[in-house]
């Protein structure tokens, strides 16, 4: 290695450290990452094809468990269950946090004051957050129900009933991750020149006009890695819900994650669990290439 | 007189908004202030009595001693091993030809391993790390913790690094200085904002992770606070008091953290594809 003392330029053996030196810092990074990504998912995928008992390897199974998953009743149900929390929290934080950016990219009296109360909330761990919430829902404690109450609504125990135990679930996530959906649209919404909407105001287009004729469409990009991110996240929520209601009652708020949890640590079912894995690993795949032609790559693309 | 009222609407909607985003802290920080008996005595948004009990009872009677050991201990390694790794790997990306085809692959792997979702690591983590005996123990969660938050720190990295201007660099070069040289006196004191705001980005990542702890740790000799508050709602009957302390424990250090990076916070939320 050639150092600073370095009295006489020696240029070859410079120019060497110049090509070898970047590519060689990246080899213990990707050995790291290798080993916490292709490794285990490789094991993973091999541990699908197994039957596992106990936490015992009891032998290879072939395509056994996907077969098994395919069919299991309760599996689709919690896909169903899934697809059905990521669509509708998703699009709630997103018009949420795309009114509340509209909202606040304004001069206001504190701006920054406002911007720290909105997103506190997703600042705190997921466990805490079920926690805070489990607090809010208690049917002794709480004041979710009293609140109901107030409201005309009656007897309700949010946590207590099927669909009411799954719209209080998605209020908790709309509440921890709106402020997500908020923070990057003002921050694509102040990359917006002012000048063309100040010149559409001044030839008399409505605030709703200049909305959906400007800033929408140059809005779009950062809309979409926005919704992308979020989406991937949402496909793989587990702790709050973990805390909150552990997928009850019923099964009316079991996730896919709940449920390969359950299959892999409660039944000790590996195999089967790794089956499922692997069906949402495809999933997210296609998800992650959409996201990745979307984010802008690398220095000196920005 | 149109424009006024418009206005007045605007702040009434963002205060609702804050009502509702900061409603759930003071409710969780009353609780834990209050004793039983208020708890159930009806809704009382102050504690009449402010105590201090449940947060002695988490130390006395639940274990929070080891769990915030194991804690500090973990995010400590695991973000100084992984800034370790990290760094040097995101000095190189930003070296290397910009839009080559190594870079961009990098960086597409590096993402990816960043979206996986952690339940579809979990069983195989479980599976490797009962293979080497590392289950239940705080240096299995530091070598896990360590490799996932390399690829954050690689990417939040290069998006920082990329900013320093390259000519004050190739400056230094044409000066005389060794590229290692140039690095430690050029590049890492213009990097050290980004540097600090990509280790604390790193401590709240490992500090709020629940999901890798709870499956690779059974007892509290390896138990993170996490999973520490979690083990409190297991219990039939809830103790509310000390269940709220434990959320405030669980938050507390990490808002005071977050408060100091927000400025990044979309750029670490987003990867760097949103400033």
């Amino acid at each position: 290695m050639v150092t600073a003392g370095a009295a006489r330029p020696r240029p070859r053996r410079r120019r060497a450290a110049f090509i070898a030196g970047p590519h060689v810092l990246l080899v213990p990074a990707a050995i790291a990452l290798a080993a916490v990504s292709v490794y285990p998912l490789a094991y993973g995928i091999v541990a699908s094809l197994r039957q596992y008992r106990y936490g015992l390897d009891m032998g290879f199974a072939g395509a056994d468990n996907y077969l098994n998953v395919l069919q299991d009743a309760t599996f689709l149900t919690a896909l169903g269950t899934t697809a059905k929390y990521v669509v509708l929290c998703v699009l709630i934080e997103t018009l949420l946090g795309l009114g509340l950016a509209l909202l606040v990219n304004r001069q206001l009296v504190g701006t920054g004051l406002w911007r720290i109360g909105i997103i506190l909330p997703m600042t705190v761990a997921p466990v805490v957050v079920g926690v805070m919430w489990r607090l809010i829902y208690a049917s002794d404690i709480g004041i979710a129900d009293p609140v109901l109450g107030l409201l005309g609504v009656h007897g309700v125990h949010v946590l207590g009933g099927e669909s009411s135990a799954f719209l209080g679930v998605v209020l908790l996530d709309v509440w921890e991750w709106t402020p997500l959906m908020f923070l990057i649209l003002l921050a694509g919404l102040q990359t917006i020149p002012q000048e063309p909407l100040e010149a559409a105001v001044m030839d008399g287009a409505s605030a709703l006009r200049v909305f959906f004729d400007h800033v929408l469409p140059m809005l779009r990009p950062v809309l979409f890695v926005a919704i992308v991110l979020r989406t991937i996240d949402a496909l793989g929520t587990f702790d709050q819900v973990y805390v909150l209601t552990r997928g009850g009652p019923g099964v009316s708020t079991q996730l896919f994650s709940i449920y390969a949890y359950n299959t892999a640590f409660l039944f000790t079912q590996e195999g089967r669990a790794m089956a499922m894995v692997v069906l949402l690993l495809a999933a997210v795949l296609v998800l992650a290439g959409i996201a990745i032609r979307l984010v802008r790559l690398g220095p000196g693309t920005r | 007189m149109k424009r006024r009222s418009r206005r007045a609407l605007i702040y009434l909607a963002l205060v609702a908004a804050q009502v509702f985003a900061l409603f759930p802290f003071w409710w969780m920080i009353t609780t834990s202030l209050k004793h039983q008996v208020e708890i159930f005595g009806g809704l009382e948004f102050l504690p009449q009595a402010p105590t201090l009990d449940n947060f002695a009872a988490l130390f006395d009677r639940y274990n929070f001693g080891p769990f915030l050991a194991n804690s500090l201990l973990v995010v400590a390694f695991s973000v100084a091993g992984s800034l370790l790794l990290g760094t040097p790997a995101a000095y190189a990306l930003t070296k290397l030809p910009t839009e080559s085809w190594l870079q961009r692959q990098a960086l597409i792997v590096v993402l990816l391993v960043r979206m996986l979702p952690a339940i579809l690591l979990v069983i195989p983590f479980y599976l490797v790390l009962a293979n080497y005996g590392l289950l239940n123990t705080r240096l299995g969660l530091i070598l896990v913790y360590t490799g996932l938050n390399t690829g954050f720190v690689i990417w939040l990295m290069q998006s920082f690094l990329a900013e320093i201007p390259r000519d004050i660099e190739e400056a230094a070069l044409v000066d005389g200085d060794s590229r290692l040289s140039a690095l430690r006196r050029i590049v890492l004191p213009l990097a050290a904002p980004g540097l600090a705001a990509t280790a604390i980005f790193s401590v709240i990542n490992i500090y709020n992770d629940f999901l890798i702890a709870l499956t690779m740790t059974s007892t509290p000799d390896a138990q993170t606070i996490p999973v520490g508050v979690s083990t409190l709602i297991g219990k039939i009957q809830i103790q509310w008091g000390p269940m709220a302390a434990a959320g405030v424990v669980g938050a507390l250090p990490i808002i005071v953290f977050a408060l100091i990076v927000q400025r990044h916070f979309v750029r670490g939320l987003t990867l760097g594809a949103v400033k």
